[in-house]
């Protein structure tokens, strides 16, 4: 034990005395995750919270272009544009617009849309009315009915920005049609009934006879986050700078192996694993502590850049041993690093550049999810997704330990598999 | 009873065209002072390296106070044993007594007691006002002292120092030399290497002077110097019997 402690407290005497060292690991993690969470901030809106401008056309001036515009702004994703500089935009207008890239979109309403869908409607209540056997007959447009609402996009919009908005319009001509026709059948069947007034109409047409309810897919209670920025980034780059400490792992080792110390530790009687075991349990120490500095920042800085506050789960427990299995994992990596290479500009390469693949590759960048297929595969097989999956589970998902344990024991597994090849490598030295 | 006995050691190092170790043999008297002095590339480092038990040989048999370096006696040489590497094998953002209380606690000692033991040797080596000073802001002789001081924490019988007066001034090379020969005084054994040949002369009671893996010639300095008549001295010994041939 007197071993394992004075090797945490050599460890720590030569952290506090490296002020680069110790700017390295808590400043420049602090700066990366809100750098990143900042720039990241609005393509993670473009998905979710970004208000679009809608130029508008409306050359009908009748109720489908009223329901349309109403219906956009309601979502509170679309800010409709209907006029420039105090004019009304007209169609040539909004089209030159819309292919210069000045707005994304324009909605172009014709002449006569509603008349042609109250015409119809006044066609099926005839057609209806006459197979019942009553005689009405309500006016007719003559000639064809059909007309497009015009929709022009930005040569450069996203396939999937164009789909939900054509979804978007889709749902509300049907929803104009349908109003119009029921609204065209309830007023038919109160004039058939003289004893019932607009006012006293109380039995309203209903179509949707099942509903849709988003509920909590976990045990507890959901916790109700947007995946923003600030969700993503926060956690993702944390793990990543935890990662990181491979850096001042790696070099450390090589140093002692290069100067002397690590020989002079080795002639020592007693077991070497017990100053490893101190070494590693300082620097899981660092990388915890490093994490919820990461953590607080989400908390209590991103607010003040106008970014969104982290929110961190209901499990502090769970938390912590994830916390602690990805700092496990991260410096069984820099020990196995500073065995494998012989120098230290070798091992900080290797170091730097493959945790920054791991990374990419592992979600941290972007998504996984958002990930082609194939490299999602890939993806998942990085110790940083599994870390990253893991505090998803707690912070998204308000999940429990019975959430993570798979992710944890991933970690810790990877981490004494690094170990076991680490001290595989030390043992053929000597031979 | 002789402290250091080496039996026919052969090592080979994976990848290495030759073997380094071609059936070396040697011993040494327990309580001497010995010098194990060769060329670059003799294997004089690689021998340390056995006897202290960080390489193991391919074959042949190390013997140390009567100890062999089976599993069962590691533990118990490396008590017996202190070793000075030839590089300064302290943390430099260190201060002295931070690197030796260390070193002392890896031993297992601690305390008062370790705190007074690095003291005294501090003392003994000129380093008590340097105590506090991070070892990167020490000169090169004091950095080889407290080099020494780290591996004697422990008050080893068998003190064995790779070339330990490197690179240092001639006044801390008069200290480090004068330290060897009062330890040896008190009984410790002492097995050191240098290139030093005038310091090997005037320090070693017994010289081994090895060349490519095998043992040239074993013998006292002024011994050897005598059954050469045309050498003056211990390096004209050297050179007659490993040539002027440059080593790699």
């Amino acid at each position: 034990m007197l071993r394992l402690l004075a090797t945490i407290r050599k460890e720590w005497q030569l952290l506090v005395r490296d002020k680069t060292g110790l700017i390295l690991l808590f400043v420049m993690p602090v700066v990366l995750i809100t750098v990143m969470a900042l720039i990241q901030d609005a393509p993670f809106k473009d998905y979710q919270e970004v208000k679009f401008d809608i130029l508008t056309v409306d050359n009908d001036h009748g109720r489908l272009g009223r329901s349309i515009r109403e219906g956009l702004e309601v979502g509170g994703q679309f800010r409709i544009i209907d006029s420039l500089d105090g004019k009304l935009l007209t169609t040539e207008k909004a089209r030159q617009l819309v292919n210069d890239g000045t707005y994304k979109i324009s909605i172009i309403i014709p002449a006569g849309a509603t008349g042609s869908i109250v015409s119809n409607a006044n066609r099926i209540v005839n057609d209806i009315s006459h197979r019942m056997g009553m005689s009405l007959s309500l006016p007719v447009k003559k000639g064809s009915d059909s007309l497009n609402v015009v929709v022009y996009f930005d040569p450069a919009a996203k396939k999937a920005f164009k789909g939900a908005i054509h979804q978007a319009i889709d749902n509300f001509l049907t929803q104009v049609e349908t109003d119009m026709l029921l609204g065209r059948i309830r007023q038919e069947l109160r004039s058939k009934d003289t004893t019932v007034t607009a006012a006293s109409d109380t039995l309203p047409i209903k179509l949707q006879a099942v509903g849709l309810k988003e509920e909590s897919t976990g045990i507890g209670q959901q916790i109700d986050v947007i995946s923003n920025s600030v969700q993503h980034n926060v956690p993702a780059w944390s793990i990543f700078a935890m990662f990181f400490i491979v850096i001042p792992i790696a070099g450390n080792m090589i140093r002692e192996r290069e100067d002397g110390s690590l020989l002079r530790m080795k002639l020592i009687p007693g077991s070497y694993l017990e100053i490893l075991a101190g070494k590693m349990l300082f620097f899981v120490g660092i990388c915890v502590v490093q994490f919820y500095c990461m953590m607080l920042v989400g908390i209590y800085l991103m607010p003040l850049l106008d970014l969104p506050r982290l929110t961190m789960g209901s499990d502090a427990a769970a938390t912590l041993l994830v916390a602690a299995a990805i700092g496990l994992a991260a410096t069984s990596y820099g020990i196995l690093i500073g065995t494998l290479f012989k120098t230290p500009n070798q091992a900080l390469n290797f170091g730097a550049i493959s945790i920054v693949i791991l990374s990419a590759i592992g979600g941290i960048w972007i998504p996984l999810e958002i990930m082609p297929m194939k490299m999602q595969v890939v993806g998942r097989l990085s110790p940083l997704s599994w870390g990253l999956d893991a505090i998803n589970d707690i912070y998204l998902r308000n999940g429990n330990i019975a959430y993570v344990w798979k992710n944890v024991l991933r970690l810790i597994l990877t981490g004494l598999a690094m170990l076991a090849i680490a001290g595989y490598v030390e043992k053929r030295r000597m031979n | 009873m002789a402290g250091i006995v080496v039996k026919d050691l052969y090592k080979t190092y994976k990848g290495a065209e030759e073997p380094t170790l071609k059936g070396l043999s040697f011993s040494f008297r327990e309580g001497g002072i010995a010098g194990l002095l060769g060329p670059n590339g003799a294997g004089k480092t690689t021998t340390i390296s056995i006897l202290c038990g960080l390489v193991r040989a391919d074959s042949g048999e190390v013997l140390i106070n009567g100890l062999s370096q089976e599993a069962t006696h590691r533990e118990a040489i490396k008590q017996l044993i202190g070793v000075v590497p030839q590089r300064i094998a302290l943390y430099p953002q260190l201060s002295a007594v931070e690197n030796l209380t260390y070193f002392g606690n890896l031993y297992g000692f601690k305390g008062k007691a370790l705190l007074q033991r690095i003291m005294e040797l501090l003392e003994v080596f000129g380093l008590e006002k340097s105590a506090n000073k991070e070892i990167y802001k020490y000169s090169g002789g004091m950095k080889r002292r407290a080099n020494i001081i780290a591996a004697i924490l422990h008050k080893p019988s068998l003190l064995v120092l790779d070339e330990p007066t490197a690179g240092v001034d001639v006044q801390s090379r008069g200290m480090i030399l004068q330290f060897l020969r009062d330890y040896n005084s008190q009984g410790n054994s002492i097995l050191y290497t240098s290139h030093l040949l005038e310091e090997a002369q005037s320090l070693c009671e017994e010289v081994v002077i090895m060349d490519e893996g095998q043992l040239i010639v074993q013998g006292n300095p002024k011994e050897l110097i005598q059954s050469q008549p045309s050498c003056d001295n211990l390096e004209d010994v050297f050179l007659h019997y490993t040539g002027h041939a440059l080593r790699d």
